[in-house]
């Protein structure tokens, strides 16, 4: 197996709820192997969001250390880890979270905005992307034109804006009804296989988890249980 | 800098978003630079107005007044102690006068046409030679009319003639004054000051009459100076006698009189109208800084609604000088979009008003509208609108992405 592109050891997140403190994460380590597809299935409150967070560098642990590409995450101030997620990592959500102001194209081009890359480079760059999604002809519309399936394209070609090396998916499919679901699964399965991306994906659903390598099993801010 | 063009039509689009909410922030904006573009502009143009009729004074005039410098206003608006006659010989004897006016006013109830009036008259004397100096230094002309040859003739200022009575006064009407007939032998063209405008003029001797002032005394003394005496010069040998005659006769030399020359005037013109100014821009401030709150306020309710989207732009790479960045440039459109509206509508009130004084010389407003008014306008609002907006960026920035995405879920 290759070296691990996200490493979390023995990660602790600790939330302070009024008076009570509630450990959401206990202690759990995780490598995940470039290349790979992993599925990370738990019921509600089982802390498989706060695992997508850590995953995800979007949230710094409590206890225990996240290294992204074998970098220590805590060891980077906040601007430059923006810079590096913006790179490495490509994130889709649940709800799409497209930019209601901005069109398809916007959408995509602005995580390269982030990253400075030049205008020209950016229009071409996700023209091509939303062709590969399949929504050449929508390139021009606004997020409230589109349907949720089409959302959920255009978020997923947003993703790869900057052709990160890993994709990071929260519930992509908890918002789509069950074919457009399947389709965007085909589609992110399709990316894995043909370039190669490393693909980790939060689901409590055992249909969406099956198209994974890896499917890891949490509850109560442990692993139980991974299959291979 | 594409990154900055990139960040500031994001800006423009996140006030698009919320126009109304937006325009509304301009418009406090616009109502504080308005407030300082019209009231400056109508400073300046009273500045200049002042410069103007003081350069038409010339230099070869010096008033003395009562009242000592420090109470000039006091003196000039409620009368101080008078001049007496020995003030007024001794202002004579000084070397370099060529001749002396005095002046003395008060407000009297005037009767014409069977109605009774509040109107200020003024006493000249003696009266040939003040004619001489006011045509001279004031621009006095007669309208119609003539001057007057007898005692009990008067002549009326342009805007007492036309607006004080209900029916117009014209040459040969007669006027009451305590029981006192007055004949009206002419009447005066403006001299572009309302105040003045309005008085009834007439011989030191006829007002000393009818006031009952003590004969000999006056309020003040205009000097007309000799060919080529030196303003300053003379005004110290003016104060130098004047100083002699009130020891002798109170055996102090306490100034309780000035001697003013055109420049001084000038000087105290520029005092006064400074700080009118300071008040005008401290008042103004106050509004723009009403406005910049505003910018704040909306600025952080923008923040606490897009807090969602300040965390998808930092998941997808945003630093927090990227957020900061376009958070700032929205603060500063809405800044400079306020500056712009207010120097816009500022300028035309003040245009406007220009505008109407030309064409209605009774209404003697000009207005100014300087250069660095309008760069004073768009910069201080700029700035205002960057401050105001620099916390509520500052806390859009420092949103960890993992809370902004928690939010509202």
């Amino acid at each position: 197996m290759s070296a691990p592109i996200i490493k979390l050891e023995n990660v602790w997140k600790t939330y302070q709820l009024g008076k009570t403190e509630v450990n959401a994460l206990k202690g759990l380590s995780l490598e995940i192997p470039e290349g790979a597809f992993v599925a990370i299935m738990g019921s509600s409150g089982s802390g498989k969001s706060t695992l997508l967070n850590m995953v995800g560098c979007l949230d710094s642990p409590t206890k225990g250390k996240v290294f992204l590409k074998d970098i220590d995450i805590s060891s980077m101030p906040e601007s430059q880890l923006s810079q590096f997620r913006g790179k490495v990592l490509g994130f889709v959500f649940q709800e799409f979270n497209l930019f209601p102001n901005l069109n398809a194209q916007q959408n995509v081009m602005l995580p390269m905005v982030f990253q400075g890359t030049p205008m020209e480079e950016r229009k071409k760059r996700a023209e091509e992307l939303l062709d590969m999604v399949g929504l050449k002809d929508r390139i021009a519309h606004q997020p409230s034109e589109l349907s949720g399936g089409e959302r959920q394209r255009v978020a997923l070609a947003r993703a790869f804006a900057n052709d990160p090396e890993v994709i990071i998916a929260d519930e992509p499919t908890g918002n789509l009804d069950s074919i457009t679901g399947e389709k965007i699964m085909a589609f992110l399965t399709k990316l894995h296989e043909e370039e190669g991306k490393t693909l980790v994906v939060v689901t409590h659903d055992a249909k969406i988890a099956a198209y994974a390598e890896r499917i890891v099993y949490i509850k109560d801010g442990q692993i139980v249980d991974t299959i291979y | 800098m594409d990154q900055i063009k990139e960040y500031f039509s994001l800006a423009v689009r996140n006030i698009r978003t919320r126009s109304l909410r937006s325009w509304l922030t301009v418009l406090g904006i616009i109502i504080g630079v308005f407030l300082i573009v019209s009231l400056l502009s109508l400073s300046e143009g009273l500045k200049t107005t002042i410069n103007k009729q003081l350069q038409a004074l010339g230099g070869e005039m010096v008033m003395v007044m009562p009242g000592g410098e420090a109470d000039l206003m006091t003196s000039m608006m409620f009368g101080g102690s008078k001049l007496q006659r020995e003030d007024i010989e001794a202002i004579q004897d000084a070397p370099g006068v060529d001749t002396v006016s005095v002046m003395s006013y008060t407000g009297i109830t005037v009767r014409y046409e069977n109605e009774s009036k509040q109107v200020a008259i003024s006493g000249l004397g003696p009266w040939k030679e003040s004619v001489d100096l006011f045509s001279n230094f004031y621009g006095w002309q007669l309208k119609e009319g003539r001057w007057p040859s007898k005692g009990n003739h008067i002549v009326v200022g342009s805007y007492a003639a036309s607006d004080l009575f209900s029916k117009e006064i014209k040459t040969g009407s007669e006027i009451t004054v305590k029981g006192k007939k007055l004949v009206v032998s002419g009447i005066l063209n403006s001299v572009g000051n309302q105040q003045d405008d309005s008085m009834i003029y007439m011989d030191m001797d006829t007002y000393q009459d009818i006031t009952g002032e003590q004969k000999g005394t006056a309020a003040y003394a205009m000097v007309k100076l000799e060919e080529g005496a030196i303003e300053n010069v003379v005004a110290a040998e003016i104060e130098d006698a004047l100083d002699e005659t009130r020891k002798r006769r109170s055996g102090t030399d306490d100034q309780d009189f000035s001697v003013i020359t055109s420049e001084k005037m000038g000087e105290i013109a520029g005092t006064i109208l400074g700080i009118i100014q300071m008040v005008i821009i401290g008042f103004a401030s106050i509004a723009i800084l009403v406005g910049g709150i505003g910018i704040t306020n909306s600025m952080f309710t923008s923040v606490r609604e897009r807090t969602r989207e300040i965390g998808i732009m930092k998941a997808i790479g945003a630093t927090n000088s990227a957020i900061l960045s376009i958070f700032l440039i929205e603060a500063g459109i809405i800044g400079i979009l306020g500056g712009l509206g207010g120097t816009i509508l500022g300028t035309g009130l003040a245009k406007l008003v220009d505008t109407i004084g030309k064409m209605n010389p009774s209404f003697y407003l000009t207005t100014t509208v300087a250069p660095w008014m309008i760069i004073f306008a768009l910069v201080f609002s700029f700035v205002i609108g960057c401050l105001a907006g620099y916390f509520p960026a500052k806390q859009a920035a420092k949103l960890k992405p993992v809370e902004a995405l928690r939010r509202y879920e």
